[in-house]
């Protein structure tokens, strides 16, 4: 640096210091999620989500200039996330001082790559998917869990969504509630659907329900006919399948339906979508399917929720996914966090993100816990009818059993 | 005796599932037959058979599909995709393994995972065809579903435990004259014996004026077609497709093809009916998180006791 | 050393030499060190299908044995706690038996029968790492695993200088390991047994001993990349980390390089995980910059085109080059 241009810097920082100038700067948010293959559907509109959220403010806070980047944490090997890529994609993020956020993963395998090393780095994390469990709360999962994912004592990982320990249960109080007896649970043996399906057993057994059996799928199977037919057979008047629609729950409710399976089909949050319609074909899941979700669903959504839905028909065209309204949540946060704190210094807004209180969002009013999980714990429940999803009840912060349609 | 039905229904649906498998493995068999590879660009192609025939589906109208005006949409389903695959593994047999006669096997083999690669791609392209019967396109990686032209009403009787509907009838009524067909070519016609001529020493072949290039294309033409008509029964059998469908189709018609004794048009076909059985009673009986363990044990198990598959002849070795 | 060809001590001083100006972090990083531990895979395919002549489309169950062995064996939450330097030769050793079980019954087998039963056998390894797991954790992954250490000094990811010259200095061992294998008298028969198995067993040769041989030192090295593959991202990932596609991955690198060369086993591994892991990050990188990308149109988004990319790239390059970028014979070693 010459003596010409110190001079000029230190010229700037004397006006700037003296409040003449406005701060600038750029402030980088990035995402990582699964970008190629099959959860593009779902991560694509937690990506419109997040542009949204960071449109609504213009792309600026106080001055900084907010840039977003859509990372990829598959690759087109895997046709799903790599956990080489979302190593990669942390370690970039760390080693980038102007990434203030990190919003990611979708997948919870994923968050336990990433987490350790952007809490080394003290950059936050918010995640608008993960529900597994152990990822925040002690007790939870893996006995060295929580902790291992917080090397350096603190936290700096939240997210936006209820976790499966909350929603697993309020699925077989459904169905508990519904008069069935028996119930057959499947799962994906991934870590979101087996870990719900575990939980969904604990409560099920709890409540008296007789479990005719436990199994994991072959997600990449062409027809499930004859696990459906065991079903059918096992005399079971209830089903719970713990996954998603990539994992072939299309499939499974297909097959249950053409083995002549009659009983309720439950499936957690994953299907969400109308992706899931779509697999499944609507008349498959016409009247006996039910779906359980963090949170109201889009068009009950009222204030600032409605308000999101409308925005995001006029911004992308289409209605907004379940998932769409995670992913501008935890923007949200984000951005409401670097306005409070007003900096580029990472540890000063992972400190404005985990002091979040009475959020008001699209979501409700939520704060994060001393665990970095949202407050919000309300569920509910729809079901299919018509080819879309229509809003039964509300379930979750109500008392088992309790809770009345509305 | 439920455990009677329940025996039986395992063995329609395994019977069934088999049956698909069959036509797709009958099209690897075919290629390696001839030129020594593992198509593995094959249950791709077959993929992009069942987006072609969701896509004509498409194109007549969704309509309320019933009685006659539904068979003749699954006959010009199964012509178009049989036509489409047919060409489709002819134009890759072209451009990327016709180039490679003369060099390595392996050269070849890589040629064949790039080729899928390409199509698994074009795949999820397709998925995002602004359609009705992709759901407008927007979710291009999600899986679409197939519309149930055929009914499923148990042909037992309604009371009847034991399924066998009109999609287990259309299966087979498909599969076994195809099979059939496909045998007569191979074993009585002239551009039969050109194939097995070329399959047993491609140089001899030419010298005794066997254009192996052409008699090459047209193995392409009819394995393919027949990956297309798979991909429609599998379309009408199973109601999903997605883009990524082609693998493990693929690798149970490819261990099928195997197991059978790989060259052999039977023997795929028994391949294929011993995993849809496999797997239909591993389902049923054992869990099925471990099905696909069984089905390879048992073929690790069979090629150390039969080291040339089922029906494969032991001397076929080439020096 | 002396003996190394040229091109393989060349590739090297280069690698060696790369860090110095390519700055201390940064996606060169990543993808080397992806490029380091497909590199050990590369090799010891290479040894099988390369020198041997055996197709094996299952590598990337023994890279999933190499990850969980290395992982059970160190990781906190099992009452083993050996450490990585131990957890890595014991590791190695684990492989070679691995090989070897899997190698005993099935070697009789004859080319794409034995290549069948390689890829069964990637299938199996999965299903069970996701079905035990009581052992396995399932789907969860194993983790923390422990950092190498130097005395009382130990190496973070962050330490990407670090990482990226401890992985090559695996490479080279690797390398050096796999050579003087190649000049020994299972080297030569490994080769006359790929030239002509018939002939080489009225020679005297063994054939199955000298294809177990192989095998188990394949799995070896493969066993060795997955456990590097683990403790850099100190965790085993999911059992869908080593699936089928990483088994093809290998495959590619050993042919696009060239059947039977070290050094091209090394420059595949360049190419096909470079591709991989920078070149098409790039390209989603600049396109996503340049403001392409919409969720509606799937053409629109860069990450769709990836696959259609990378097939055209395998059906180019072993057009272009039938017999491998770097073939043995340019290569410049005995064969």
């Amino acid at each position: 640096m010459t003596l010409k241009t110190s001079m000029l810097v230190a010229v700037l920082a004397l006006a700037s210091s003296a409040g003449a100038l406005a701060q600038s700067g750029t402030l980088k948010i990035v995402s990582s999620l699964p970008r190629t293959g099959s959860a593009n559907a779902q991560t694509g509109t937690i990506v419109n989500g997040i542009k949204m959220a960071i449109n609504e403010v213009g792309g600026k806070i106080d001055g900084y200039e907010i840039v977003y980047e859509d990372w990829d944490d598959a690759s087109p090997q895997r046709g799903n996330w790599d956990p080489t890529v979302e190593a990669q994609n942390a370690n970039k993020a760390v080693t980038d001082s102007t990434i203030i956020g990190y919003i990611g993963t979708f997948n919870s395998g994923a968050a336990k790559i990433a987490m350790p090393e952007l809490n080394k780095a003290g950059l936050v994390m918010i995640s608008p998917a993960n529900t597994y469990s152990g990822l925040t709360k002690p007790g939870m999962g893996e006995a060295n869990e929580p902790m291992i994912y917080r090397p350096s004592g603190s936290i700096n990982y939240f997210r936006v969504v209820p976790t499966d320990d909350l929603q697993g249960p309020v699925a077989a109080e459904h169905v508990a509630g519904s008069g069935a007896k028996k119930v057959f649970i499947l799962h994906d043996r991934e870590l979101y659907g087996k870990g719900i399906a575990d939980v969904f057993q604990k409560r099920a057994k709890e409540l008296g329900l007789e479990v005719a059996g436990f199994e994991g799928i072959d997600t990449k199977a062409s027809n499930y006919k004859s696990l459906c037919q065991k079903i059918k057979f096992s005399k079971a008047d209830a089903v719970f399948f713990g996954g998603t629609t990539q994992s072939n729950g299309g499939q499974v409710a297909k097959d249950l339906r053409s083995v002549g399976f009659t009983g309720m089909l439950v499936v957690p949050d994953g299907c969400r979508e109308e992706a899931f319609i779509q697999a499944a074909g609507a008349s498959n899941l016409e009247g006996n399917t039910f779906v359980t979700f963090g949170g109201l669903p889009p068009e009950q959504l009222t204030g600032r929720g409605a308000k999101f839905c409308e925005g995001y028909r006029t911004m992308f065209g289409t209605e907004p996914e379940a998932y769409a309204v995670y992913g501008y949540e935890a923007a949200r946060v984000l951005l409401d966090a670097i306005k409070r704190a007003s900096t580029k210094d990472r540890t000063a807004i992972l400190k404005a993100v985990a002091e979040t209180k009475d959020f008001d969002g699209a979501l409700g009013t939520w704060s994060f816990d001393a665990n970095g999980d949202t407050t919000n714990r309300v569920f509910s429940i729809s079901s299919v009818k018509g080819g879309k999803f229509v809003f039964e009840r509300r379930a979750g912060d109500a008392p088992a059993g309790g809770a009345k349609t509305e | 005796m439920e455990w009677v039905d329940f025996f039986l229904q395992q063995l329609i649906t395994g019977l069934s599932n088999g049956m698909i498998i069959a036509l797709i493995a009958s099209g690897y068999t075919m290629v390696y037959g001839i030129i020594e590879l593992i198509n593995f660009a094959h249950g791709d192609l077959f993929m992009l058979g069942a987006f072609l025939a969701l896509t004509v589906l498409g194109a007549l109208g969704l309509g309320d599909w019933s009685g006659a005006s539904a068979w003749a949409a699954v006959v010009i389903m199964l012509m178009a995709s049989a036509g489409f695959c047919g060409v489709l593994n002819w134009g890759v047999d072209r451009l990327a393994y016709k180039p490679l006669r003369n060099a390595s096997k392996l050269s070849l083999l890589v040629s064949a995972i790039g080729a899928s690669f390409i199509l698994v791609n074009l795949g999820l392209f397709w998925g995002g065809v602004p359609m009705d019967v992709f759901a407008g396109g927007v979710a291009a990686a999600a899986p679409k579903d197939f519309p149930a032209l055929v009914p499923n009403t148990n042909l037992l009787g309604e009371e009847s435990l034991v399924q066998f509907t009109p999609k287990d009838v259309l299966v087979w009524a498909v599969t076994v004259p195809l099979m059939v067909g496909l045998t007569w070519i191979v074993t009585r016609t002239r551009l039969g014996k050109a194939m097995r001529a070329t399959a047993q020493n491609p140089v001899a072949a030419r010298l005794m004026g066997i254009d192996t290039d052409r008699v090459i294309g047209a193995t392409f033409l009819i394995g393919g077609a027949l990956g297309g008509f798979a991909s429609v029964i599998y379309s009408l059998y199973n109601n999903t497709i997605s883009f990524q469908m082609g693998y493990r189709a693929g690798m149970d018609a490819f261990t099928a093809a195997v197991l059978g004794g790989i060259g052999s048009m039977p023997g795929a076909v028994t391949g294929a009916l011993v995993i849809g059985l496999v797997r239909s009673m591993s389902d049923a009986y054992l869990e099925t998180r471990w099905t696909n363990t069984i089905v390879f044990g048992i073929l690790v198990l069979i090629l150390i006791f039969r080291p040339s598959g089922l029906l494969g002849s032991r001397a076929k070795e080439k020096v | 050393m002396r003996r190394l060809p040229v091109p393989i001590l060349a590739y090297f001083a280069i690698m060696a030499a790369l860090p110095l100006v390519m700055g201390t972090t940064g996606l060169f990083y990543d993808a080397f060190q992806a490029i380091f531990v497909f590199s050990l895979v590369g090799l010891g395919l290479n040894v099988v299908t390369g020198f041997t002549g055996l197709l094996n489309l299952g590598m990337a169950a023994f890279m999933a044995i190499g990850a969980y062995a290395f992982a059970i064996l160190t990781s906190d939450i099992y009452p083993f706690q050996i450490g990585f330097w131990w957890g890595i030769l014991a590791t190695v050793a684990i492989g070679a038996v691995a090989g070897f079980l899997l190698g005993a019954p099935t070697l009789g087998l004859s080319g794409d029968y034995l290549a069948i039963v390689t890829m069964g056998f990637g299938e199996i390894t999965l299903d069970v790492l996701k079905n035990l797991e009581a052992v396995t954790k399932g789907t969860q992954g194993i983790n923390p695993l422990p950092r190498p250490t130097f005395g009382s000094w130990s190496l973070d990811l962050q330490q990407e200088r670090g990482w990226y010259w401890l992985l090559l200095g695996f490479v080279l061992l690797a390398v050096l390991a796999v050579r003087r294998l190649e000049r020994s008298r299972s080297g030569r028969a490994w080769l006359s047994i790929r030239e002509d198995a018939l002939a080489s067993q009225c020679m005297g040769i063994p054939p199955k001993r000298t294809k177990m041989i192989a095998f188990a030192t394949g799995s070896a090295l493969a066993a060795l990349g997955g456990a590097l593959f683990a403790a850099l991202l100190s965790s085993t990932g999911e059992p869908a980390s080593y699936d089928f596609q990483v088994s093809i991955l290998a495959l590619c690198i050993v042919i696009v390089g060239g059947m039977g060369s070290v050094a091209g086993t090394l420059v595949g591994a360049v190419v096909m995980v470079g591709m991989n892991s920078l070149v098409l990050v790039k390209l989603a990188d600049w396109a996503s910059a340049a403001g392409v990308g919409s969720a509606s149109n799937v053409l629109a988004s860069p990450n769709n085109w990836k696959y259609l990319i990378f097939g055209l790239a395998l059906i180019l390059v072993v057009r272009l080059k039938p017999d491998g970028l770097l073939p043995p014979r340019l290569e410049g070693g005995a064969s």
